[in-house]
Protein backbone atom coordinates (compact mmCIF):
# COMPACT_ATOMS: atom_id res chain seq x y z
CA UNK A 1 0.00 0.00 0.00
CA UNK A 2 1.64 3.24 -0.95
CA UNK A 3 2.42 5.84 1.61
CA UNK A 4 -0.58 9.01 0.69
CA UNK A 5 2.09 11.92 1.57
CA UNK A 6 3.65 10.28 -1.34
CA UNK A 7 1.01 10.86 -4.12
CA UNK A 8 1.02 13.22 -6.64
CA UNK A 9 -1.75 16.25 -6.25
CA UNK A 10 -3.67 14.50 -8.64
CA UNK A 11 -3.76 11.39 -8.04
CA UNK A 12 -4.72 12.56 -4.52
CA UNK A 13 -7.87 14.78 -6.04
CA UNK A 14 -8.72 11.29 -8.43
CA UNK A 15 -8.97 9.03 -5.10
CA UNK A 16 -11.50 11.92 -3.47
CA UNK A 17 -13.87 11.94 -6.66
CA UNK A 18 -13.98 8.52 -5.95
CA UNK A 19 -15.47 8.93 -2.48
CA UNK A 20 -12.54 8.47 -0.08
CA UNK A 21 -12.40 11.52 1.42
CA UNK A 22 -9.61 11.18 4.07
CA UNK A 23 -7.08 11.42 0.99
CA UNK A 24 -8.25 15.60 0.76
CA UNK A 25 -6.61 15.55 4.51
CA UNK A 26 -3.37 14.96 2.82
CA UNK A 27 -3.56 18.18 0.34
CA UNK A 28 -4.66 20.02 3.11
CA UNK A 29 -1.51 19.28 5.28
CA UNK A 30 0.22 19.68 2.06
CA UNK A 31 -1.05 23.32 1.64
CA UNK A 32 -2.16 24.82 4.90
CA UNK A 33 0.25 26.81 5.02
CA UNK A 34 1.00 28.17 2.04
CA UNK A 35 -3.02 29.03 1.86
CA UNK A 36 -2.47 30.71 5.37
CA UNK A 37 0.23 32.62 3.77
CA UNK A 38 -1.64 33.59 0.85
CA UNK A 39 -4.80 34.90 3.00
CA UNK A 40 -2.38 36.39 6.25
CA UNK A 41 -0.39 38.34 3.07
CA UNK A 42 -3.72 39.60 1.94
CA UNK A 43 -5.88 40.33 4.95
CA UNK A 44 -2.79 41.37 7.80
CA UNK A 45 -4.75 39.17 10.44
CA UNK A 46 -4.20 35.81 11.58
CA UNK A 47 -7.48 34.92 12.62
CA UNK A 48 -9.30 36.17 9.61
CA UNK A 49 -6.38 34.32 7.50
CA UNK A 50 -6.92 31.05 9.27
CA UNK A 51 -11.06 31.42 8.72
CA UNK A 52 -10.33 32.07 4.78
CA UNK A 53 -7.95 29.69 3.79
CA UNK A 54 -9.97 27.07 5.55
CA UNK A 55 -13.02 28.27 3.99
CA UNK A 56 -10.68 28.06 1.02
CA UNK A 57 -9.92 23.82 1.65
CA UNK A 58 -14.00 23.70 2.04
CA UNK A 59 -14.70 25.18 -1.03
CA UNK A 60 -12.53 23.04 -3.18
CA UNK A 61 -13.22 19.88 -1.71
CA UNK A 62 -16.75 20.75 -2.34
CA UNK A 63 -15.89 21.33 -5.70
CA UNK A 64 -13.48 18.85 -6.49
CA UNK A 65 -15.18 17.48 -9.59
CA UNK A 66 -15.20 20.71 -10.96
CA UNK A 67 -11.32 20.58 -11.42
CA UNK A 68 -10.75 19.41 -14.95
CA UNK A 69 -7.07 18.63 -14.46
CA UNK A 70 -5.89 21.16 -17.18
CA UNK A 71 -4.16 23.07 -14.52
CA UNK A 72 -2.17 22.04 -11.72
CA UNK A 73 -3.77 21.49 -8.48
CA UNK A 74 -2.54 23.97 -6.50
CA UNK A 75 -2.98 26.71 -9.23
CA UNK A 76 -6.57 25.88 -8.98
CA UNK A 77 -6.83 25.85 -5.53
CA UNK A 78 -4.51 29.00 -5.25
CA UNK A 79 -7.23 30.41 -6.92
CA UNK A 80 -9.52 29.93 -4.67
CA UNK A 81 -7.71 30.95 -1.92
CA UNK A 82 -6.60 34.56 -3.58
CA UNK A 83 -10.66 35.11 -4.69
CA UNK A 84 -11.68 34.62 -1.06
CA UNK A 85 -9.21 37.05 -0.12
CA UNK A 86 -10.55 39.23 -2.81
CA UNK A 87 -14.64 39.08 -2.17
CA UNK A 88 -13.25 39.19 1.61
CA UNK A 89 -11.49 42.73 0.60
CA UNK A 90 -14.10 44.13 -1.20
CA UNK A 91 -16.50 43.15 1.11
CA UNK A 92 -14.84 44.32 4.40
CA UNK A 93 -13.32 46.92 2.18
CA UNK A 94 -10.30 48.31 4.48
CA UNK A 95 -11.29 45.52 7.37
CA UNK A 96 -8.47 43.49 6.22
CA UNK A 97 -6.04 45.96 6.78
CA UNK A 98 -7.23 48.07 9.97
CA UNK A 99 -5.15 46.07 11.67
CA UNK A 100 -2.38 48.44 10.69
CA UNK A 101 -2.46 50.47 13.64
CA UNK A 102 -2.46 47.29 15.81
CA UNK A 103 0.98 46.10 13.83
CA UNK A 104 2.38 49.32 15.25
CA UNK A 105 1.40 48.60 18.24
CA UNK A 106 2.77 45.11 18.38
CA UNK A 107 6.44 45.20 17.05
CA UNK A 108 5.68 41.09 17.32
CA UNK A 109 3.57 41.08 14.73
CA UNK A 110 5.38 42.84 11.59
CA UNK A 111 8.66 44.19 12.00
CA UNK A 112 9.91 42.50 8.53
CA UNK A 113 11.91 46.42 7.36
CA UNK A 114 12.87 46.90 10.96
CA UNK A 115 16.17 45.37 12.62
CA UNK A 116 16.97 44.89 16.54
CA UNK A 117 20.74 45.45 14.76
CA UNK A 118 19.87 49.67 14.22
CA UNK A 119 19.92 52.44 16.01
CA UNK A 120 16.72 54.02 17.62
CA UNK A 121 16.15 56.34 14.37
CA UNK A 122 17.42 53.65 11.81
CA UNK A 123 14.67 51.80 13.75
CA UNK A 124 12.19 54.48 13.11
CA UNK A 125 13.10 55.06 9.61
CA UNK A 126 12.82 50.77 9.43
CA UNK A 127 9.12 51.11 10.88
CA UNK A 128 8.04 53.97 8.92
CA UNK A 129 9.45 52.35 5.73
CA UNK A 130 7.29 48.90 6.78
CA UNK A 131 4.67 50.86 7.42
CA UNK A 132 4.65 52.45 4.04
CA UNK A 133 5.00 49.45 2.14
CA UNK A 134 1.80 47.99 3.99
CA UNK A 135 -0.22 51.07 2.89
CA UNK A 136 1.12 50.95 -0.68
CA UNK A 137 0.08 47.61 -0.72
CA UNK A 138 -3.26 48.26 0.92
CA UNK A 139 -4.37 50.85 -1.62
CA UNK A 140 -2.96 49.03 -4.74
CA UNK A 141 -5.17 47.76 -7.33
CA UNK A 142 -6.34 44.14 -6.89
CA UNK A 143 -4.57 42.71 -9.73
CA UNK A 144 -1.12 44.16 -9.15
CA UNK A 145 -1.15 43.40 -5.58
CA UNK A 146 -2.47 39.89 -6.27
CA UNK A 147 0.49 39.27 -8.93
CA UNK A 148 3.10 40.72 -6.36
CA UNK A 149 2.16 38.79 -3.31
CA UNK A 150 1.89 35.59 -5.38
CA UNK A 151 5.69 35.84 -7.13
CA UNK A 152 7.62 37.40 -4.24
CA UNK A 153 5.96 36.28 -1.10
CA UNK A 154 5.00 33.25 -2.24
CA UNK A 155 7.37 32.78 -4.72
CA UNK A 156 5.12 31.57 -7.88
CA UNK A 157 6.32 31.57 -11.42
CA UNK A 158 4.85 34.32 -13.21
CA UNK A 159 3.91 31.66 -15.57
CA UNK A 160 1.99 29.82 -12.67
CA UNK A 161 0.57 33.15 -11.21
CA UNK A 162 -0.49 34.17 -14.66
CA UNK A 163 -2.64 30.45 -14.10
CA UNK A 164 -4.12 31.48 -10.77
CA UNK A 165 -5.15 34.68 -12.06
CA UNK A 166 -6.23 33.34 -15.77
CA UNK A 167 -4.57 36.09 -17.48
CA UNK A 168 -1.29 36.22 -20.25
CA UNK A 169 2.77 36.24 -18.14
CA UNK A 170 3.23 39.40 -20.25
CA UNK A 171 -0.12 40.96 -18.44
CA UNK A 172 1.60 39.54 -14.86
CA UNK A 173 5.15 41.23 -15.61
CA UNK A 174 3.07 44.76 -16.35
CA UNK A 175 1.60 44.31 -12.95
CA UNK A 176 4.70 43.06 -10.80
CA UNK A 177 6.57 45.68 -12.78
CA UNK A 178 4.13 48.04 -11.43
CA UNK A 179 3.89 46.97 -8.28
CA UNK A 180 7.33 47.02 -7.38
CA UNK A 181 7.45 50.49 -9.02
CA UNK A 182 4.83 51.81 -7.15
CA UNK A 183 6.44 50.27 -3.47
CA UNK A 184 9.68 52.29 -4.55
CA UNK A 185 7.96 55.47 -4.59
CA UNK A 186 6.78 55.07 -1.36
CA UNK A 187 10.44 54.33 -0.44
CA UNK A 188 11.72 56.84 -2.27
CA UNK A 189 9.43 59.53 -0.66
CA UNK A 190 10.82 58.52 2.75
CA UNK A 191 13.91 60.61 2.15
CA UNK B 1 19.26 44.27 5.61
CA UNK B 2 22.10 47.04 7.21
CA UNK B 3 20.60 50.23 6.35
CA UNK B 4 17.15 51.13 5.56
CA UNK B 5 17.90 53.47 2.38
CA UNK B 6 15.12 54.23 -0.41
CA UNK B 7 15.17 52.19 -3.64
CA UNK B 8 17.62 54.00 -6.55
CA UNK B 9 16.71 55.15 -9.88
CA UNK B 10 17.25 52.50 -12.81
CA UNK B 11 17.49 53.52 -16.34
CA UNK B 12 13.52 53.85 -17.32
CA UNK B 13 14.25 51.08 -20.04
CA UNK B 14 15.95 48.89 -18.07
CA UNK B 15 13.71 48.95 -15.24
CA UNK B 16 11.34 46.80 -16.21
CA UNK B 17 13.81 43.94 -16.98
CA UNK B 18 15.83 44.64 -14.13
CA UNK B 19 12.69 43.27 -11.91
CA UNK B 20 11.79 40.67 -13.92
CA UNK B 21 15.91 40.00 -13.74
CA UNK B 22 15.42 39.65 -10.34
CA UNK B 23 12.78 37.10 -10.27
CA UNK B 24 14.98 35.45 -12.28
CA UNK B 25 11.99 35.23 -15.18
CA UNK B 26 13.85 36.69 -18.22
CA UNK B 27 14.56 34.41 -21.29
CA UNK B 28 18.41 33.46 -21.85
CA UNK B 29 18.96 36.35 -24.21
CA UNK B 30 17.36 39.10 -22.56
CA UNK B 31 19.49 38.01 -19.10
CA UNK B 32 22.64 38.68 -21.52
CA UNK B 33 21.39 41.68 -22.78
CA UNK B 34 20.48 43.40 -18.89
CA UNK B 35 23.86 41.67 -17.87
CA UNK B 36 25.87 43.52 -20.63
CA UNK B 37 24.15 46.52 -19.79
CA UNK B 38 24.19 46.13 -15.75
CA UNK B 39 28.11 45.96 -16.06
CA UNK B 40 28.47 49.18 -17.16
CA UNK B 41 25.68 51.05 -15.47
CA UNK B 42 26.10 51.72 -11.65
CA UNK B 43 22.33 53.15 -11.20
CA UNK B 44 21.06 49.85 -11.94
CA UNK B 45 23.09 48.25 -10.41
CA UNK B 46 22.00 50.16 -6.94
CA UNK B 47 18.66 49.63 -8.27
CA UNK B 48 19.13 45.47 -8.48
CA UNK B 49 21.45 46.16 -5.36
CA UNK B 50 17.75 47.98 -3.77
CA UNK B 51 15.73 45.02 -4.85
CA UNK B 52 17.94 41.75 -3.75
CA UNK B 53 18.13 43.83 -0.17
CA UNK B 54 14.28 44.81 0.18
CA UNK B 55 11.94 42.74 -1.47
CA UNK B 56 12.80 39.00 0.38
CA UNK B 57 12.35 41.29 3.67
CA UNK B 58 8.76 41.97 2.71
CA UNK B 59 8.17 38.95 1.82
CA UNK B 60 9.55 37.68 5.31
CA UNK B 61 6.84 36.12 7.70
CA UNK B 62 6.70 35.52 11.42
CA UNK B 63 7.59 31.82 12.21
CA UNK B 64 4.17 30.29 13.93
CA UNK B 65 4.40 27.61 16.42
CA UNK B 66 3.59 23.98 15.25
CA UNK B 67 0.77 24.04 17.91
CA UNK B 68 -0.70 26.64 15.81
CA UNK B 69 -0.94 24.17 12.71
CA UNK B 70 -1.52 21.05 14.82
CA UNK B 71 -4.60 23.08 15.80
CA UNK B 72 -5.23 24.60 11.75
CA UNK B 73 -5.50 20.86 10.58
CA UNK B 74 -7.51 19.56 13.30
CA UNK B 75 -9.89 22.02 12.84
CA UNK B 76 -10.36 21.94 9.17
CA UNK B 77 -10.43 18.13 8.61
CA UNK B 78 -13.11 18.69 11.40
CA UNK B 79 -15.00 20.86 9.39
CA UNK B 80 -14.40 18.90 6.21
CA UNK B 81 -16.01 15.76 7.86
CA UNK B 82 -18.69 18.27 9.04
CA UNK B 83 -19.06 19.48 5.46
CA UNK B 84 -19.34 15.88 4.32
CA UNK B 85 -22.10 14.72 7.37
CA UNK B 86 -24.58 17.91 5.67
CA UNK B 87 -23.98 16.68 2.23
CA UNK B 88 -24.83 13.32 2.35
CA UNK B 89 -27.72 13.47 5.27
CA UNK B 90 -30.01 11.61 2.91
CA UNK B 91 -27.90 9.11 3.58
CA UNK B 92 -28.72 8.43 7.31
CA UNK B 93 -32.02 7.94 6.32
CA UNK B 94 -31.47 4.66 3.69
CA UNK B 95 -31.39 2.30 6.58
CA UNK B 96 -34.79 3.04 8.36
CA UNK B 97 -36.62 3.16 5.93
CA UNK B 98 -38.59 -0.32 5.05
CA UNK B 99 -39.30 -2.30 1.79
CA UNK B 100 -43.06 -1.88 2.66
CA UNK B 101 -43.05 1.84 3.09
CA UNK B 102 -42.28 2.11 -0.42
CA UNK B 103 -45.66 0.99 -1.86
CA UNK B 104 -47.25 2.94 0.99
CA UNK B 105 -46.07 6.49 0.71
CA UNK B 106 -46.66 5.64 -2.99
CA UNK B 107 -50.41 4.97 -2.05
CA UNK B 108 -50.34 8.40 0.22
CA UNK B 109 -49.09 10.32 -2.90
CA UNK B 110 -51.70 9.12 -5.48
CA UNK B 111 -54.63 10.25 -2.85
CA UNK B 112 -53.01 13.64 -2.31
CA UNK B 113 -52.69 14.33 -6.00
CA UNK B 114 -56.35 13.12 -6.52
CA UNK B 115 -58.16 14.84 -3.78
CA UNK B 116 -56.40 18.15 -5.15
CA UNK B 117 -57.50 17.46 -8.79
CA UNK B 118 -60.53 17.19 -7.13
CA UNK B 119 -61.10 19.85 -4.92
CA UNK B 120 -58.79 22.54 -7.24
CA UNK B 121 -61.29 21.39 -10.13
CA UNK B 122 -63.52 24.55 -9.33
CA UNK B 123 -61.54 27.21 -8.33
CA UNK B 124 -58.53 26.33 -11.41
CA UNK B 125 -61.57 27.69 -13.98
CA UNK B 126 -60.88 31.18 -11.89
CA UNK B 127 -57.19 31.41 -12.72
CA UNK B 128 -57.31 30.42 -16.22
CA UNK B 129 -60.61 32.79 -17.53
CA UNK B 130 -60.08 35.97 -17.94
CA UNK B 131 -63.10 37.98 -16.48
CA UNK B 132 -65.06 40.40 -18.71
CA UNK B 133 -64.06 44.12 -18.74
CA UNK B 134 -66.74 46.62 -17.61
CA UNK B 135 -66.95 49.53 -19.38
CA UNK B 136 -66.80 52.67 -16.72
CA UNK B 137 -70.45 54.24 -15.95
CA UNK B 138 -68.83 57.75 -16.97
CA UNK B 139 -68.75 56.29 -20.74
CA UNK B 140 -71.90 55.11 -20.96
CA UNK B 141 -73.52 58.09 -19.56
CA UNK B 142 -71.52 59.64 -22.27
CA UNK B 143 -72.21 57.81 -25.12
CA UNK B 144 -76.38 57.97 -24.29
CA UNK B 145 -76.09 61.62 -24.03
CA UNK B 146 -73.56 61.94 -27.29
CA UNK B 147 -77.00 59.83 -28.99
CA UNK B 148 -79.40 62.31 -27.18
CA UNK B 149 -77.87 65.83 -28.89
CA UNK B 150 -77.37 63.80 -32.29
CA UNK B 151 -81.20 63.70 -32.20
CA UNK B 152 -81.51 67.21 -30.76
CA UNK B 153 -79.40 69.19 -33.61
CA UNK B 154 -81.71 67.17 -36.07
CA UNK B 155 -84.69 68.28 -33.84
CA UNK B 156 -83.70 72.01 -34.08
CA UNK B 157 -82.93 71.88 -38.10
CA UNK B 158 -87.14 70.31 -38.44
CA UNK B 159 -88.12 73.31 -36.88
CA UNK B 160 -85.67 75.74 -39.28
CA UNK B 161 -86.96 73.67 -42.10
CA UNK B 162 -90.50 74.14 -40.83
CA UNK B 163 -90.09 78.04 -40.60
CA UNK B 164 -88.89 78.06 -44.15
CA UNK B 165 -91.31 76.03 -45.41
CA UNK B 166 -94.01 78.33 -44.15
CA UNK B 167 -92.10 81.39 -46.02
CA UNK B 168 -92.60 79.07 -49.32
CA UNK B 169 -95.27 77.19 -50.18
CA UNK B 170 -93.95 74.52 -51.63
CA UNK B 171 -95.88 71.43 -50.22
CA UNK B 172 -93.74 68.75 -52.48
CA UNK B 173 -90.38 70.14 -51.59
CA UNK B 174 -90.89 70.73 -47.76
CA UNK B 175 -92.71 67.23 -47.94
CA UNK B 176 -89.44 65.76 -49.11
CA UNK B 177 -87.30 67.33 -46.72
CA UNK B 178 -88.90 65.79 -43.78
CA UNK B 179 -88.84 62.60 -45.14
CA UNK B 180 -85.27 62.93 -45.19
CA UNK B 181 -84.93 64.21 -41.76
CA UNK B 182 -87.68 62.01 -40.54
CA UNK B 183 -85.27 59.23 -41.99
CA UNK B 184 -81.81 61.27 -40.34
CA UNK B 185 -83.72 60.67 -36.99
CA UNK B 186 -84.44 57.06 -37.54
Amino acid sequence: MTNPDELRDEQLVELCRQGERHYFDVLVRRYMEKAFRIAFDFTRNTETAKDLSQDAFLRAFANINQFDGRSSFYTWFYRIVVNLCLDHARRQHRVGWESLDRITEEPGERKELADSTFAPDQQAIASEAQRRVDQTLETMPNKQRTAFLLRNHQGLSIADVAKVMKTTEGTVRVYLHRAVAALRQSLLELV
Amino acid sequence: MKTPMPLQSACKEFEEDLVLYYYGETSEEERRRVGQHLSGCLRCQGFLGDLQRLLPQMARTEELPQSFWDNYYRETVAKLAQQDERKHWWRALIPSIKIWMVPAFGTVAMAVLVIGLLFGKGNLSSFTVRPTEKIPHEILADENQLQFFESMDLLESLGKLEAQDEQKPEAVNTQSSRVKLQSGIA
